[in-house]
């Protein structure tokens, strides 16, 4: 076990870390804000992951150039989504909110999934541009530039909605609807349209995550349940309340997951993932990174 | 400005008010008074919106209030500063100011608004960059009046202020409203358990018990009746059996 | 004629029917599908204790389910009899529970919902890890395959489970259950052990669900190991009680059978866009319904009973 295989093994685990925290903090967004547990939000993770493929493959858009176009588009499909299928829960007290959310995400998620295969086939896709194997050297250890750039892209994502909600006023309405809706009322807070933009940008970081996933992952249908799931997870890890906790449990889950593939085999990695996950529950169901309740 | 007329107003099929019939005129204060459990606060959940009345209207400065979103009403000049205050206590004291300033209007205005609050209650403005959720019981009661200011309000809605204070600090709160309503003209409407300190603001006073109001006059002339001054003020002579 | 007795020979007469069934209904297309309607009922019937009865709305039911198969099919394909394989199916499912549901029985409803989701998610991927391959059966067992054994284990577990759980429901335990799912404060604090009720809720649960799981291994002849750990087993039971009714032992059996009729009914149709079109109709019914249809039936139930009394009175 040398030192590089150990730099390797970290590395790894914090560039996929960073999609894990990106892909979480949508999903955190939504559940801090208006307590909706959407298990379809890695579907809209699959949906940009495959935007991005098909304007690549079909019209030779580099990836990471369609980012703007690909988070607009699912901006707009999260909008849609909301209006259509969780405007109506808004009128339900948290606990009913929570319960009939992860239903109704859920038959979504079997809609849309289906709908991807029926489209587009269970086929793996890959994107492989130029630059696909660049690798930097450095210190001994190879890190490819894509997943670089991904770990970048993520924390600059990360760090435009932390902007977004400390800076703006839409963003300062969003944080105070979420800490109580009824008193953001009374500030002429149109808490529906609050929830709204939230739900959609939430679904365009979302796309964020699957187009950095496109780079340097294999693309199906299939990757919009595992990620909703890793997503969750980190969610739990994290516990409400600042994003930089969410961010930093989902490097926790990707490193932790790295380094149990090198000790125990990757057929064994998730139950790492399930024991942190059971034993946070039991000892600390807040979450490893929340404020003091 | 406010006419209340005749509203009902159920919690679910529990009957919470009936026909209950109010009105504040421009640059007045109000007070409504009462026990506990009275209906005071139902009515000012009503007045602003979260709740709606079953029958009857609320009419402000002509418009009917009651078919009017909660989030509207405070476009057109209401604002209410809710029983407990409903801080956002994990923002900032500024953060918090800045909210009640939301709708546009008031938004352009904030800055000077700002000032003005800061003026008022100066407490805040040292505290401006505190978690609003670290001041002390008074200071909050204060940042959530200067939060309500700052959305250019014409009426002011008061929902039991004094609750948890300190009398000096209440009595220190009381004089900076009736100052509010003196020289920015801004028409107070309070619901108070504190029925002295209400009633002498001055203007007008209902009297409101288990749902409907059983009295109604000048807050001076109620202060002196023998009614309220043995039921809510703990003086006057027993004479038995009222 | 009494109520009780009424129901009694209903049940009876279709007890009977399905009992002597295969004697005259030789299509395995029939067969088959009852086989599969049995097992839903039974998954139902098992979330509904811990679900519909305690109030813990559970979303891992799939784990317990697809445990069951996985050992049920070990222990029978190594040698044992059907019937020990199915008993250790439903143990290891209620062992499984132990380990890792119960605790996240500390989490309070929603949060309790989120850990069984995410729980059932990672087993299903793990499973999947782990046995990847696609679970054949042995040559001399292919060979003496027949569906009318497996046609009566379902029927049978079918009447166990919904007895047991009648005799459960209607016992001091399922009184302690509602009572935490009405209030979980009050009643513990009226003296009701509430973690006593749920573990014996999820125990219940869990141990009926893998024996469902186990019969899942028994008939099917092959399938992927991971198949009944699917998410699909977790929410299903869900969706149907939500449509027929969560305090009821009627309401989850009926709306199974509907369920499965209704799936089948589309997937005849509809083929491919079964699946999205089911997807579909289960947000609508969500959105539509947070009561349960159980509300609007008992409506017209007691509808119906008014015009039936009026009718005899005449």
């Amino acid at each position: 076990m040398t030192a590089e295989a150990i730099g390797q093994t970290l590395i790894y685990g914090i560039t996929i870390g960073s999609l894990y925290g990106l892909a979480a903090v949508g999903l955190s967004l939504i559940f801090g804000v208006m307590s909706y547990l959407n298990v379809a939000h890695g579907t809209l993770l699959m949906l940009g992951a495959y935007a991005s493929y098909w304007l690549f493959s079909l019209y030779g858009v580099d990836p990471f150039l369609s980012i703007p176009v690909v988070m607009m588009t699912v901006f707009l499909v999260g909008l849609i989504l909301y209006v259509l299928v969780f405007s109506t829960l808004a009128k339900l007290e948290t606990d009913s909110r929570i319960k009939n959310s992860l239903l109704i995400s859920f038959g979504l998620m079997l809609v849309l999934d289906n709908l991807a295969i029926l489209f587009w086939t269970a086929d793996e896709r890959t994107v492989t541009t130029f630059y696909s194997g660049a690798v930097l050297e450095f210190l001994g250890l190879r890190l490819p530039y894509v997943r670089l750039s991904g770990l970048a892209l993520a924390v600059m994502g990360i760090l435009a909605l932390h902007l977004l909600l400390t800076k703006t006023y839409f963003g300062k309405s969003v944080r105070a609807a979420s800490i109580d809706w009824e008193a953001a009322t009374l500030m002429g807070i149109k808490v529906n349209k609050t929830y709204l933009f939230s739900f959609a940008i939430s679904s365009a970081l979302a796309a964020l995550c699957g187009t950095l996933f496109c780079l340097s992952y294999a693309v199906t249908p299939t990757i919009g349940e595992a990620w909703s799931i890793k997503a969750l997870i980190v969610v739990v890890l994290a516990g409400m309340g600042r994003i930089g906790g969410v961010f930093f449990a989902g490097l926790l889950l990707g490193v932790v997951e790295s380094v149990s593939v090198f000790f125990v085999g990757a057929s064994y990695q998730e139950v790492v993932g399930l024991v942190i996950f059971v034993l946070v529950l039991m000892f600390k169901p807040q979450g490893l990174f929340t404020m003091k309740v | 400005m406010l006419e209340i007329h005749a509203i009902d107003v159920f919690y679910g099929d529990l009957q919470a008010l009936w026909g209950v019939s109010l009105n504040v005129q421009q640059g007045e204060i109000v007070s409504l008074v009462g026990p506990n459990g009275a209906g005071k606060s139902t009515l000012m959940k009503t007045v602003s919106g979260l709740l709606r009345p079953a029958t009857g209207s609320i009419i402000f400065d002509g418009i009917r209030l009651d078919r009017v979103p909660a989030y509207e009403i405070v476009e057109m000049g209401i604002c209410m500063v809710p029983e407990g205050g409903r801080l956002f206590s994990s923002m900032s004291v500024v953060e918090n100011l800045e909210l009640g300033a939301f709708n546009i209007e008031a938004r352009k205005e904030r800055f000077e608004a700002l000032e003005r609050v800061y003026e008022i209650f100066p407490v805040i403005k040292a505290r401006k960059n505190q978690m609003a959720g670290t001041l002390s019981g008074g200071e909050q009661q204060m940042l959530a009046i200067g939060r309500a200011l700052m959305s250019q309000p014409k009426l002011l809605l008061l929902d039991e202020i004094s609750l948890g204070l300190a009398p000096l600090l209440v009595q220190s709160i009381f004089r900076v409203i009736k100052m509010i309503n003196d020289s920015k003209q801004i028409s107070l409407l309070l619901v108070e358990q504190n029925v002295r300190m209400a009633l002498e603001l001055g203007g007008r006073g209902y009297i409101i018990e288990t749902g409907r109001i059983v009295g109604h006059d000048e807050a001076q002339r109620l202060l002196e009746s023998e009614k309220v001054k043995k039921a809510y003020l703990g003086l006057g002579e027993v004479q038995g059996e009222n | 004629m009494e109520h009780k007795t009424k129901n009694a020979i209903i049940l009876g007469c279709i007890f009977a029917l399905l009992l002597f069934l295969p004697l005259f209904i030789k299509t395995d297309y029939v067969i088959n599908f009852l086989v599969l309607v049995f097992l839903y009922v039974v998954v139902t019937q098992s979330w509904n204790i811990l679900g519909g009865y305690a109030g813990q709305v559970n979303i891992g039911q799939s784990a317990f389910f697809g445990m069951g198969a996985l050992v049920a099919r070990m222990v029978w394909v190594s040698g044992m009899p059907v019937y020990i394989a199915l008993v250790a199916g439903g143990l290891s499912a209620v062992v499984l529970a132990a380990i890792i549901i119960m605790p996240a029985l500390r989490l309070r409803g929603a949060y309790f919902a989120i850990g069984t989701l995410a729980l059932a998610v990672i087993i299903r991927i793990t499973i999947g890890n782990i046995y990847p391959d696609l679970s054949f059966l042995p040559g001399e067992y292919l060979a003496a395959y027949a569906l009318t054994p497996r046609y009566y284990v379902s029927l049978g577990l079918m009447v166990i489970t919904t007895v047991a759980i009648y005799l459960i429901v209607n016992s001091r335990l399922g009184l302690g259950m509602v009572a935490i799912r009405e209030e979980e404060d009050a009643a513990g604090a009226s003296g009701i052990n509430t973690f006593k009720y749920k573990v014996i809720a999820l125990t219940v649960s869990s141990f009926f669900a893998g024996l469902a799981g186990g019969v899942y291994a028994y008939y099917q002849a092959s399938y992927y190991p991971y198949t009944p750990f699917g998410l699909l087993w977790a929410f299903e039971p869900i969706l149907i009680t939500f449509i027929g009714g969560t305090g009821t032992i009627l309401g989850p059996t009926i709306g199974a059978v509907g369920y499965v009729v209704l799936k089948e009914l589309f997937a005849i149709t509809l083929g491919e866009m079964s699946v999205i079109v089911f997807g579909i109709l289960f947000i609508l019914v969500v959105l539509f319904l947070p009561g349960g249809l159980i509300e609007a039936s008992s409506r017209v139930f007691r509808l119906l009973a008014r015009l039936n009394k009026g009718s005899q009175s005449l």
